[in-house]
């Protein structure tokens, strides 16, 4: 491992830290232009039915409205169906337009919770054992139980949004997306006829994306058709209340589980039915259970199922499928663990797939106190203290990827890829490992990244970015090495074999000559020299495997209020070579935050009777916020078999939801098998305890 | 003035606790600010022909855009503006100021504060013609002002920032909490800050910036 000890050290904070810290990055929510219109779909708000009326000439009157289109009778299945859109010259002349619109709604009961007694057809705990007894003869325990999972948006702060400036012949556009390449390719046939080279994306700074910002989407295609008509600026941004309806969510789920083990610890295998509760086109579900390599499951027999409500359809969310199968499947891991007796960590350890993990099992346990843990529901007093673990890891998804060098005479370099930062540290990574290719800090090499017409790069999903671009960066680099020692090689007249380089300074081996970066970039014949680096599956620098992690979590509850304080967080993480320990451990920190955030808070609720999603905002959806936060401990876990740099986003927030429901079972003695874990859901947990004692 | 004064503070804290209704809310805000305008009601959305309010000793303006001077960042801006226009979104789409956040709308994720008179505020709860005869500072303000230098500076070493949405935000209300309390604990850092979401999940490093600044000194 070359690099990893060097680059762990390396703790400068994210290149375009400032930029955000003072207000001056400028994301597509801030762009504004002279003569701009905005644009701004409009929305039936019920969970199935259709406008009957609307009146559009009222509308269209309103002064500053360009453009209103409705579609009456045009029937709709989610709340947020979009059944027009309106044109104006301010945001203001849109809400004029849309209360002159004086919309009418027929509206139908709809399908808005996946209701176990009604909805759910598939198996439940009874407690008669005999099928899977008489299939693994040595099982010495078997457990059953049915976990579900709430919906989750993903409640991005900056909104879904572009603005498309159409100037005729040539089109600029700013999207709020996690993928520029993948937005220009769908930009650029919906401008009219100006060619793709002509047709400009920027995403410099993006707000937030978690996967909900793939592609053109509505806002974009939108925004496109309405500066291409108008050819004019075009501006459309969500609101929240849209956000929370139409831009993603994280699928449901129910999950039943049957698994036996043997005396010795053994996982032999069973039953699992996974309902997914995804949005009335179907589609978007998917639960990861029982999660693949995590442990060693023996035979488990899977069946899947769909449960449909009128509601959008799910998008990708940080880990589709993980947090929701993790939680089941660490769960269960404790209760066959408390069947048999065992302590969980002992548990997992010996139905364990990795050498990585087991090791971070050991780390975790000690950072987090893990011999301090009672038996479950012995804490003493009426707040009562609870440990748990969880684990997870991460498959590779190498992905093909471009990068640029281009050195200047002045000694400065710009490393560029058609990649985006979304938040996870890309300008950063691109700047912190061209630095270390070339030998130079960052006064004199530029990552830049988030422009459509940089070399192509993936879409940040599937925590791929870091893993695909490090490599084609260096070769870049590498490659621009090349032709910066052969000018010297050719300037000094010796075989470019004998020319060195290291640290800014070439040095010829036979004749002990120095020269300086800046002073070779001085002589350089063209005023910029290119080098092209690619890297795809399979070429040298792909990185080893899956990133594995373990997280243990420590919580106060209230047993009279029900009230869960989480104390700590300790996150044990291998994702190989670590580029930069700030963004790194920002990156755990945060997915661990958003963990808490789906384990105790986050649900998406809609009114029966309507299908209206009655918390679409930020004061009745609740995130998590500073009060909530715990004591995270992130952990830079390596050792001599990681090289390259890993995945990190996505497995940062596949465990915590686990660890924290372990962790409260541990507390109270009684389990909740259902998230978010609210104080209700406990306190009802507690009662037959309560009244019995 | 008087009714503000009594209340001791500005609407900061007092905003999270107005009825939920923005029309109730608007009303509130006027006459707590005594201020020079009160709405028609169809800047709260309604029809324009229905009643309008009659408060004695307050002039109507409205609708349609009135020309008004704001001292924003220690300058006199002169914008026309409609009644109904939130601070935040005339800091934004007529002032250029970009820094503050239009993410939730009802005052509940703290990314558009701004600091009227020195003291925190969500400025998209706040009327831009009741800002009328206030200091409003905004992120770009804070940013300059060489009082916030060490905690610009400790944000940034920290990295404390991801996507960076709701910083701006959350560096403005940290300045308002140390000049209300130099010296806050952890716990008074989660408090004081709790009006501040963050969906990165940066609070640690938030914590450790802000707490940085307070033990180290702010200058």
């Amino acid at each position: 491992m070359p690099d990893n000890n060097v680059a762990i050290e390396n703790a400068l904070p994210r290149v375009d830290v400032r930029q955000k810290v003072v207000g001056s990055a400028k994301y597509a929510a801030d762009q504004y232009r002279p003569n701009m219109v905005f644009a701004k779909f409009v929305r039936f708000p019920y969970g199935r039915g259709k406008a009957v009326s609307a009146n559009v000439e009222k509308a269209r009157r309103v002064p500053g409205v360009l453009e209103v289109d409705v579609r009456i009778d045009d029937y709709q299945e989610m709340p947020g169906g979009r059944i027009g859109h309106i044109v104006a010259e301010s945001e203001a002349a849109i809400e004029d337009a849309i209360e002159a619109l004086d919309l009418k709604f027929e509206h139908e009961r709809p399908l808005t919770d996946a209701n176990l007694e009604k909805q759910y057809n598939g198996p439940k705990p009874t407690g008669n054992h005999e099928a899977i007894r008489a299939k693994f003869k040595d099982a010495a325990v078997v457990v059953e139980a049915l976990y579900q999972t709430q919906v989750q948006t993903h409640s991005c702060l900056e909104p879904h949004g572009s603005m498309v400036d159409h100037r005729g012949d040539e089109v600029e556009a700013w999207a709020s997306t996690q993928d520029v390449t993948g937005y220009h390719d769908g930009l650029k046939g919906r401008v009219g006829n100006v060619p793709g080279s002509k047709v400009v994306v920027h995403s410099d700074y993006v707000g937030g994306g978690f996967g909900s910002k793939f592609g053109l989407r509505a806002e974009g295609s939108l925004a496109a058709q309405i500066a291409t008509k108008y050819k004019r600026p075009c501006r459309v941004v969500l609101d929240r209340d849209e956000e929370h309806l139409d831009a993603g969510n994280r699928p449901g789920s129910i999950q039943y589980m049957q698994l036996a083990a043997d005396k010795n610890g053994r996982i032999l295998g069973g039953k699992v039915h996974c309902v997914s509760v995804v949005g009335f086109q179907r589609g978007g579900g998917g639960v990861n259970n029982p999660v693949g390599g995590l442990y060693k499951w023996g035979d488990i027999e899977k069946s899947e199922d769909e449960i449909t409500l009128n509601f959008s359809i799910p998008r990708a969310f940080r880990a589709p499928g993980w947090p929701q199968g993790v939680f089941a499947v660490e769960g269960m891991m404790d209760e066959l663990a408390a069947a048999l007796g065992m302590d969980p960590v002992e548990f997992r350890q010996k139905n364990e797939t990795s050498p990585r993990r087991a090791r971070q099992l050991q780390t975790g346990a000690e950072l987090v106190g893990w011999s301090e843990r009672k038996p479950d529901g012995a804490w003493p007093g009426r707040v009562k203290r609870g440990y748990g673990v969880a684990g997870a890891l991460w498959p590779k998804w190498p992905t093909p990827c471009e990068a640029e060098c281009r050195i200047a005479r002045d000694g400065t370099v710009e490393v560029r890829s058609g990649v985006q930062d979304i938040g996870t540290g890309t300008f950063t990574v691109v700047t912190d490992v061209a630095c270390k290719a070339l030998g130079l800090d960052r006064s004199l090499v530029s990552g830049l990244v988030g422009k459509s017409f940089y070399p192509p790069g993936p879409g940040s999903g599937g925590s791929v970015v870091s893993r695909s671009l490090v490599p084609a960066v260096r070769e870049a680099c590498a490659n621009a090495l090349k032709q910066m020692v052969a000018i010297v090689a050719a300037e000094w007249k010796v075989a470019a074999a004998d020319v060195e380089y290291a640290d800014g300074v070439f040095h010829s081996k036979s004749t002990g000559r120095k020269v300086p970066w800046k002073s070779v970039c001085g002589v350089m014949k063209d005023s910029v020299l290119v080098a092209h680096g690619k890297w795809e599956r399979g070429w040298a620098g792909e990185s080893d495997g899956s990133s594995d992690c373990v997280q243990f979590a420590v919580v106060d509850v209230d047993t009279e209020t029900g009230i869960v304080r989480v104390r700590k967080i300790v996150a044990v993480h291998s994702a190989g070579e670590y580029v930069n320990r700030k963004t790194a451990e920002n990156q755990i920190c945060g997915g661990v935050t958003q963990g808490i955030s789906y384990a105790l808070f986050e649900n998406r609720i809609q009114d029966r009777q309507t299908g209206a999603m009655v918390n679409a905002d930020f004061l009745n959806y609740k995130i998590a916020g500073p009060v909530d936060i715990p004591d995270i401990v992130p952990v830079l876990d390596q050792d001599d078999s990681d090289t390259g740099v890993r995945s990190l986003g996505e497995p940062a927030t596949v465990p915590t939801s686990g660890a924290i429901g372990n962790a409260i079972a541990n507390a109270l003695g009684v389990r909740v098998r259902s998230l978010p874990i609210t104080p209700e859901k406990i306190l009802a947990a507690l009662e037959p305890k309560g009244a019995s004692a | 003035m008087k009714d503000r004064e009594n209340e001791g503070t500005l609407p900061g804290p007092a905003v999270f606790t107005a009825p939920h209704s923005r029309r109730l809310f608007l009303k509130g805000m006027g006459l707590a600010a005594g201020a020079t305008a009160i709405l028609p009601t169809v800047a709260v959305g309604q029809n324009a022909d229905a009643e309008t309010e009659e408060i004695p000793g307050l002039k109507i303006l409205g609708r349609g855009e009135q020309k008004v001077t704001l001292k924003v960042n220690g300058a006199s801006r002169t914008v026309a503006i409609e009644p109904r226009e939130t601070l935040l979104n005339v800091l934004r789409t007529k002032l250029g100021l970009t820094g503050s956040k239009e993410v939730c709308d009802r005052g509940t994720c703290g990314c558009c504060t701004v600091l009227l008179d020195g003291a925190s505020i969500v400025s998209c709860l706040m009327l831009a013609i009741d800002a009328v005869g206030h200091e409003v500072t905004t992120i770009e303000g804070v940013a300059d002002d060489p009082k916030n230098a060490a905690l610009i500076d400790a944000f940034c070493e920290h990295d404390a920032a991801q996507c960076g949405y709701c910083i701006p935000g959350i560096v403005v209300r940290s300045s308002a909490l140390l000049d209300e309390n130099p010296a806050p604990t952890a716990e008074e850092i989660r408090q004081g800050l709790s009006g501040n979401i963050c969906r990165c999940g940066t609070y640690t490093k938030i914590f450790d910036a802000v707490g940085s600044v307070s033990k180290g000194g702010r200058t």
